[in-house]
């Protein structure tokens, strides 16, 4: 289902230059595929947060956890429903973007250190390339919403620098590989949690008939 | 001096006994809890606080704010609690609360960090549970239905609910808010319950039980025994329809027809009563015999039968041998006048088959009881005698294998002893050698197949089905056979002719039935 969901949000970028034969997606229908695929990411996530604090952390204690940083914590997003409904839809979709943007190093790299240590089982392997994969897609896919919003009108055009994103985080880029493993796995569970509601509430604000 | 000095130390040691119980500890134990996402609540459990009212304060700092905030509502959510509202609440941000306790004896206090609101979302079960069970083909199937908790706000993407079902079983069926379960059997009582979960936290408590109960498809039973009763009934009936086109034989079968002695003008009863004259009277009646002078104008000759070259009765009839031997079949009509015929037989081969045995003897039983009336009879072995014929005569030529001999024709038999009608055919039953060895012998005559002492045995024409299985092993035999001299024979089934050794029957009872 995953392979369906990338190839159609390709599909959907090739549709863009006129091409026959491409099937017309409406705005709502992008916006079911993106959430789809931030569920599933989110999804991926949790299972691997799971599994590390089983095997890494037997002794459970939530509340004398010591803090812990996350990189993208200097980004400014929305902690409360009527905050992230009282946003712009402008600053709430370049929220999205740039969360998506700064996981997507860290992940490739959390990966491949995943892929070199024996104590994870392939299915954990599995998970973390799929999981660092689906960041990239993501935030692909998350474009041509964009894209297709300003084309029908409804955020204006002032987001023209969102093509190259990386720019707006080039000072954090380093701040990541402070992080270790467990907090790493920790911090994107929060942040793919939070990319899927504010795409959720992106959706019911911008396309509110089909389903919210 | 000594008294002052023991009264302050008493009194010391008691002042200080009061003051080492009194401890104020530090609250425990620190829970929170968020239904909806929106807001939370967090609980702790007092320390030991000596007895003293004390009063508790809760002070908290978000990850972004520097300031100190103190706990916005201490009464929503119960005692020992802080109660966080929309405004104050913020997800994914990192709380640190401190809970202070206060008292005559002290402060006590202590830090409970949560790092993320969403640990500890947990909504409440679903509501208005509903189970209906749809009766529609092809099969019954538990119809779910459900709403979500109260406070959830699912209309705006904030939160994902995600439900989990279980009918006697876990099912996760994800976000939709009704499930179909097509896994029940009719007549089982099922039992449903729903619970929910929000984002990735944790689940809910289990909704109340609803209960349905699937009915009974009576009608898939009914179609069920139908169709076994159907399928039961075909082979019944081709069985009955198979013994109806034989019942002749079931009959033969089953119910071999039991002799009973039928004698005109015999009674069991009389038998029974057992007076020798009466049963005489009966059973010789209105005989006429002919003049003795008739009888002795004749030859006496010897019927003589043998199944072997040996001729056991001429041994044992050699002191009798002016009587004759008759063959009489075992209803006796007395008002037949027996005639002694010019005999002599050689009896060579008597070849038994058993089949055609069994095939004669059976058409005997078949035969109604008639009268014996001999009409004609030819001659025998060369001998020209002419006979005459008589009211009624009961006895039969026996056949000498090969040569040609003459045959009475029987037309009438009794229903127990067999014979000869007029239009019989080459008995069947005979094995071909038989067959071809003899000469052919006129349609209405029978053959004799087989002689002894007691029995005589008479083919009859056509071939008879039945199931005499029953071989009397002594007529098989003849070296073994004694000839009965009284008259005994046994009635086999009333299958086979009696042959009376010392002749007709005259006096005392002429024959005993075993």
């Amino acid at each position: 289902a995953l392979c369906s969901r990338l190839s159609s949000i390709r599909a959907a970028s090739s549709c863009t230059n006129g091409q026959t034969g491409c099937h017309f997606l409406s705005l709502a229908n992008l916006f079911d595929r993106v959430i789809q695929h931030s569920a599933r990411m989110h999804g991926i996530s949790n299972d691997l947060h799971s599994e590390f604090e089983l095997y890494f952390l037997p002794s459970k204690n939530q509340i004398g956890r010591v803090s812990r940083n996350c990189h993208t914590s200097t980004i400014l997003t929305p902690n409360g429903k009527e905050n992230a409904q009282r946003i712009a839809r402008e600053e709430l979709t370049e929220v999205i973007l740039k969360l998506l943007v700064a996981w997507r190093e860290p992940l490739w790299h959390f990966h491949q250190n995943m892929a070199q240590h024996r104590e994870f089982n392939n299915f954990s392997s599995n998970k973390s390339l799929e999981m660092s994969e689906m960041v990239h897609e993501l935030r692909r896919g998350v474009q041509k919403v964009v894209e297709k919003m300003q084309m029908l009108g409804v955020i204006n055009s002032s987001l023209g620098n969102l093509g190259s994103p990386e720019a707006l985080l080039a000072s954090d880029r380093a701040e990541w590989r402070l992080m270790n493993d467990y907090d790493l796995l920790y911090c994107f569970r929060r942040d793919s949690n939070k990319i899927q509601n504010y795409l959720k509430i992106l959706k019911c604000r911008i396309v509110p008939e089909h389903g919210c | 001096l000594s008294i002052y000095l023991s009264l302050s130390l008493s009194l010391s040691l008691s002042l200080s006994l009061i003051y080492i119980i009194r401890t104020l500890h530090s609250p425990r134990k620190f829970d929170c809890r968020s239904r909806e996402k929106e807001t939370f609540s967090c609980w702790w459990e007092p320390g030991s606080d000596g007895g003293l009212p004390t009063e508790y304060r809760l002070f908290y700092t978000q990850e972004r704010l520097r300031e100190v905030r103190e706990c916005p509502d201490y009464v929503s959510a119960g005692a020992n609690s802080c109660f966080f509202d929309k405004k104050h609440t913020s997800i994914w941000a990192e709380y640190t609360m401190t809970v202070v306790a206060t008292n005559a004896l002290g402060n006590a206090s202590e830090e409970f960090r949560i790092t993320d609101v969403m640990e500890y979302v947990k909504p409440d079960p679903p509501v208005n549970v509903t189970v209906v069970v749809n009766s529609s083909a092809p099969s019954p199937f538990l119809e779910i239905r459900w709403k979500s908790p109260p406070d959830v706000d699912v209309r705006t993407g904030w939160v994902t609910l995600k439900y989990e079902l279980r009918v006697k079983q876990n099912d996760n069926i994800g976000s939709e808010t009704f499930f179909n379960f097509y896994n029940v059997y009719p007549g089982l009582l099922y039992m449903v319950q729903v619970r929910c979960k929000l984002d990735h936290g944790k689940w809910s408590e289990w909704s109340n039980t609803i209960f349905a109960e699937i009915p009974k498809n009576h009608q898939l039973e009914k179609y069920f025994w139908i169709f076994v009763f159907v399928f039961s009934l075909v082979p019944f009936l081709m069985a009955m329809y198979i013994v109806l086109l034989k019942r002749n034989a079931v009959k033969q079968c089953l119910l071999p027809p039991v002799p009973g002695p039928k004698i005109k003008g015999l009674n069991a009863h009389l038998l029974k009563s057992g007076r020798s004259e009466d049963v005489v009277n009966a059973l010789m009646g209105n005989q006429n015999f002919p003049p003795v002078a008739a009888w002795t104008e004749q030859v006496e000759d010897f019927l003589l039968v043998s199944d072997s070259d040996e001729w056991l009765l001429t041994d044992s009839f050699a002191s009798e041998k002016n009587k004759d031997i008759f063959i009489i079949p075992a209803g006796l009509h007395l008002g037949l006048e027996i005639q002694r015929r010019d005999l002599s037989v050689d009896l060579n081969t008597w070849e038994k088959t058993d089949d055609s045995k069994e095939e004669a003897k059976s058409n005997f039983s078949n035969m109604e009881p008639i009268n014996l009336p001999v009409e004609k009879h030819e001659f025998l072995n060369g001998e020209e005698k002419s006979i005459q014929p008589l009211a009624s005569t009961s006895y039969v030529d026996i056949q000498q294998h090969p040569t040609l001999t003459d045959y009475s024709r029987v037309k009438e038999v009794n229903d127990n002893t067999i014979l000869i009608l007029n239009e019989e055919e080459i008995p069947h039953g005979l094995d071909a050698e038989e067959v071809k060895s003899e000469v052919s012998v006129p349609d209405d005559y029978s053959r004799v197949k087989e002689v002894n002492s007691d029995v005589v045995f008479l083919e009859k024409g056509d071939s008879a089905d039945g199931c005499c299985k029953k071989k009397e092993d002594h007529y098989t035999d003849w070296t073994n056979q004694k000839p009965i001299m009284p008259l005994e024979s046994e009635l086999s089934k009333g299958f086979c002719l009696k042959m009376i050794a010392s002749g007709y029957v005259d006096s005392g009872p002429a024959f005993s039935v075993k």
